[in-house]
């Protein structure tokens, strides 16, 4: 149905028609197919007289959300809109194009899903499925998703159409001059993601006039290789007549420069009418849609961040249970924020993808991912690599990862190609290609690469591209098996060169039992790097293996002008001088002020001669008191409450770490929580900082929680204190009712009530504590925890 | 965009802060101000279209026929970066969110701007908003709606609650006379039992 090379013809904008047929302010536009069809049918048929091969039939709000308060059912609109749309394909005398075409119009449901906003993936993937059933129901040609500026509601909604139809599927988002969505989202990531997932045509609507949208264009142009749309506005709108400022041959002439440079599939959408259809199919009918450079670079993205496999990019390994015990301990316990922890600090290292491996004994793997791949997707940019053999546990994390993934791995054993492959296909991901199979071990670099092989006529026959796929040679350790670190090398030179493939290779395997462990990783990671290799999978955290690729990427020319290996070097001696100079600062000073890092090496020295729990009672209490004191008598400000607290935290570490594990300095439990419809958290965050550090476990449940929830996590934590959060009076009766259920537990806990709207009367009213801010939380807890 | 950090210093209750805070307050306004632009939209109403309940729209456009909406928002971007933001370091979040708060309000002088200068000769009311005295949230979808909130992507949750965060909407009267404030001081605002500002002694100066 669309082709690069072929144009084919949308129509124009469907709201402003309708008020010039006679749709009064205050009628709605969903309801037309009900109550008039006959109008929408006239709408539809001028377009096509105008020339438009496809209609969008009017269901653009037609969602469960919008429609119920309205009385009517999805079904029912959509196959009204639908027969209306189609009546005028088939009765239209003087169209232009023969059998014109009827779309079902899918738009947003005008809630934000998580995080943005509270709707969860899934219940916008039903509510998007609900109308394409109905679609398909009615006999709709094609499917148009449109007006998307948040790519998670865009993926839920050509997975819902996937799912339920073999229709073709078109996917328009509306971005701004920036060049991205109003959620952040770039054209790249937009491109890589949908066409990922198996669109079959992609581009822009909305927003902005032809014109704009032209860089835009080009974009996505060079990011797939599917045909491209173009349905922008009438130019800008005035704000006191509504007014469009394009005139119809504006229009088409700015259309037509977008169609030189490869868009194929053309309308217009807010301000536009049949004679800017008209005047636009007059101007380009002769013309090819004009020659598009694809990139054919291997990528993974997030919708903020795209990763270009164009050089050494590096895949932070800490997100990893296997031989770390707090790592497992997290995991056992849901301990989210160690987990974002370590996202964090491998960012800031310099990682470009993270690797994510949550696969442990005890834990549901297919549970845990997608909740881990949520959280990590709030706290970072960066794209994720799902490290997994559970095909149960890669398909709920890449059904939830918001851009396209990596998935760590498959091999060239054909059951394992046939469980995961299908997966990386429908969610449109990477995929690591280890070289090994059922047999074992490879010896030789020849058998690596046969199996690399294998690995790449199976991926194609599952309609994975080869810039998806990524070849692991396999690192063994070099003390053991001496010959086959070369037998490595030789592999991944050839995949590189034979293959032109990415290669990943967990690098820190070399130097296992080896004395001057660092120095063998980077001498491998150096001499990989030199043969090719371009995902080495490592710690980021350490400088030495950073250094190594910062120094790489001068001398293979990517890091022009030496400008990043200057700035990493000749800032990195500043500091360096720092600490020689001796300070006369104490610990408790270092809390005080907040310097986390004086207070985490002060912390150091002064646990060689005391106990943790003296370091707890005798310093870092009575100096959180200190600037708590000073906070309560205007003399500190809540970021120095904070501060001191995040260098109370560093302090804690430490003295956790030369504890052993557990938690053995932890005074008592709190949950934590702002309730069901409640989004904004930052005062329980603040809260949570605050108590955190006064040495309280704090078991923070998020936002927007239902009361159940909080009433199921108070019972299994076997908690007496919970805090409850809210800022509008909104959000109150969920507060209340979180309250009167916690109420009816046989040991009910205290509950302390705090955020904007709360007062003491109200909280004293439901019989609750009322915490005015962090440091009265603090004081709530040593009264009932004590 | 001027950035009001007197204001911006008021919400973190910080009225006399220290050269510390003050530096690290003004790198971060400007980190702020180098990654977003507020965004707005507005659209000229009827007054009577709008239907506003309660005594302080009736008071507020008793003069004026056409009243503008207009949404300003600091997007999803803020919130996102406020969120990796608690996640690293508390009190730079609290900071960053204060001055999200001026910033947007900067944004929504701004939109006041652009529409005091679509109407020369016009006098425009004090800008107000749900929430403010006796309009209550429940008005937010509508005026969203007709301000073609939908076109800088500000929606609205069941709850009433606007995402992304740091979004206002509000509602400027256009009349032929001048008018006089109305909005401004504590007699006007619902939060004078509770305010702490007040408890304090002080006001919050709006």
């Amino acid at each position: 149905m669309f082709d690069t090379k072929k144009l084919t013809f949308l129509d124009g904008a469907m709201g402003t028609m309708l008020q010039r047929a006679g749709l009064q302010p205050g009628e709605l536009p969903e309801l037309v197919a009900l109550n008039k069809p006959d109008m929408l049918t006239a709408i539809h048929r001028q377009y096509i007289e105008a020339g438009s091969d496809i209609v969008y039939a009017n269901t653009f709000g037609a969602n469960r959300r919008k429609l119920q308060k309205l009385g009517v059912s999805v079904e029912e609109v959509v196959m009204a809109s639908i027969a209306a749309a189609k009546k005028a394909c088939e009765d239209s005398s003087a169209r232009i194009a023969p059998g014109a075409r009827v779309a079902l119009d899918v738009g947003p449901l005008g809630e934000l899903l998580e995080p943005l906003g509270t709707l969860p993936f899934e219940a916008a993937v039903d509510m998007f499925a609900e109308i394409v059933r109905a679609g398909v129901k009615a006999g709709a040609d094609c499917i148009v998703i449109e007006t998307m500026t948040d790519l998670q509601e865009a993926r839920a909604a050509l997975i819902a159409a996937k799912e339920n139809s073999d229709l073709p599927v078109l996917v328009t988002m509306s971005f701004d001059e920036s060049g991205r969505t109003f959620t952040g989202c770039t054209a790249a990531s937009m491109a890589a993601t949908l066409t990922g997932l198996g669109a079959d045509a992609i581009g822009v609507n909305c927003s902005l006039g032809p014109k704009q949208l032209l860089p835009i264009l080009r974009e996505i142009c060079a990011n797939t290789h599917l045909p491209v749309i173009a349905k922008p506005n009438a130019g800008l709108p005035d704000p006191v007549d509504g007014h469009y400022d394009l005139s119809p041959a504006d229009f088409a002439e700015a259309m037509a420069e977008a169609v030189a440079a490869g868009v194929s599939v053309i309308g217009g959408c807010c301000g536009t009418n049949p004679d800017y259809i008209r005047a636009l199919h007059e101007r380009v009918k002769d013309m090819t849609p004009g020659q598009r450079e694809i990139h054919r670079t291997s990528m993974v993205c997030t919708a903020t961040k795209a990763v270009t496999i164009d050089g050494v990019r590096v895949i932070g390994e800490r997100i990893n249970p296997t031989g770390k015990k707090r790592f497992q301990q997290a995991l056992l316990a849901g301990d989210m924020d160690y987990i974002v922890d370590m996202a964090i600090q491998q960012e800031d290292a310099g990682a470009d993808i993270l690797d994510v491996n949550v696969g442990y004994p005890g834990v549901e793997e297919a549970a845990m991912l997608p909740l881990v791949v949520r959280k990590l997707q709030e706290a970072t940019n960066l794209p994720l690599m799902l490290d997994s053999t559970n095909p149960d546990a890669l398909e709920a994390g890449l059904r939830v990862y918001c851009g396209k993934a990596a998935v760590n791995s498959v091999n060239g054993d054909e059951k394992v190609l046939a469980r995961i492959l299908p997966i990386v296909k429908k969610y449109g991901a990477a995929v690591v290609g280890l070289t090994l199979d059922e047999t074992g071990l490879p010896r030789t670099a020849d058998e690596r690469i046969a199996i690399a092989k294998r690995i790449l006529a199976a991926a194609e026959s599952h309609g994975i591209t080869r810039e998806n796929l990524w070849i692991d040679c396999l690192t063994l350790t070099v003390s053991a098996q001496q010959d086959q670190a070369r037998a490595t090398l030789d592999a991944v030179r050839r995949v590189t060169e034979e293959l032109h493939l990415p290669t990943v290779l967990g690098v820190s395997n070399i130097s296992f039992g080896l004395p001057n462990r660092p120095l063998m990783a980077r001498t491998f990671l150096t001499q990989a790097m030199a043969a090719g290799l371009t995902l080495p999978i490592i710690n980021p955290n350490l400088t030495d293996m950073m250094d190594a690729i910062a120094a790489h990427r001068v001398l293979s020319g990517e890091d022009a002008g030496c400008r990043v290996y200057v700035d990493r070097f000749a800032n990195a001696a500043a500091p360096a001088a720092a600490p020689a100079a001796p300070s006369a600062m104490t610990l408790e000073e270092a809390i005080v002020r907040g310097l986390k890092g004086d207070a985490s090496r002060l912390a150091r020295e002064a646990i060689a001669s005391s106990t943790g729990l003296e370091l707890v009672e005798n310093v870092l209490i009575p100096a959180l008191d200190k600037v708590g004191a000073d906070y309560e008598a205007g003399r500190a400000f809540l970021p120095q409450l904070l501060s001191a607290a995040q260098a109370a935290q560093a302090v804690f570490a430490v003295i956790q770490e030369s504890m052993g594990e557990g938690d053995a300095v932890r005074k008592g439990k709190v949950i934590i929580a702002t309730v069901k419809g409640d989004i904004h958290d930052i005062g329980k965050n603040i809260v949570k900082t605050v108590m955190s550090n006064y040495g309280y476990q704090i078991i923070d449940l998020g936002r927007d929680v239902p009361p159940e929830t909080i009433v199921e996590a108070t019972l299994r934590e076997d908690v007496c204190l919970v805090g409850l959060s809210a800022l509008m009076t909104t959000t109150l009766p969920a507060m209340e009712e979180t309250v009167r259920q916690l109420n009816k537990l046989p040991h009910p806990p205290a509950m302390m009530l705090g955020g904007a709207v709360v007062t003491p009367d109200y909280a004293e009213h439901l019989g609750c504590h009322y915490a005015k801010d962090a440091k009265a939380s603090v004081e709530i807890a040593r009264a009932i925890l004590s | 965009m001027e950035l009001n950090m007197q204001e911006a210093l008021r919400y973190l209750g910080a009225q006399s802060p220290d050269a510390a805070l003050l530096t690290g307050l003004t790198a971060l306004a400007e980190e702020l101000q180098s990654r977003i632009t507020p965004r707005f939209t507005w659209a000229l109403t009827d007054t009577a279209e709008l239907a506003l309940p309660g005594q302080l729209a009736q008071r507020m456009l008793a003069d004026c026929p056409r009243s503008a909406v207009l949404v300003c928002t600091l997007g999803a971007e803020f919130d996102r970066w406020m969120r990796q933001l608690s996640a690293r370091d508390m009190a730079r979040a609290v900071m960053l969110d204060a001055l999200g708060s001026v910033y947007v309000e900067a944004g929504c002088d701004a939109a006041e701007n652009a529409i005091r200068a679509r109407f020369p000769g016009k006098h425009l009311t004090d800008r107000f908003s749900p929430g403010y005295g006796d309009l209550p949230l429940d008005v937010q979808p509508r005026l969203l709606e007709s301000a073609g909130a939908g076109r800088i992507g500000v929606a609205v949750t069941d709850t009433l609650m606007m995402t992304p965060q740091k979004s206002v909407s509000a509602i400027v009267g256009i009349a032929d006379a001048p008018q006089p404030a109305r909005v401004r001081g504590c007699a006007h605002c619902a939060l004078n039992k509770t305010c702490p500002y007040r408890k304090a002694g002080a006001t919050c100066h709006v």
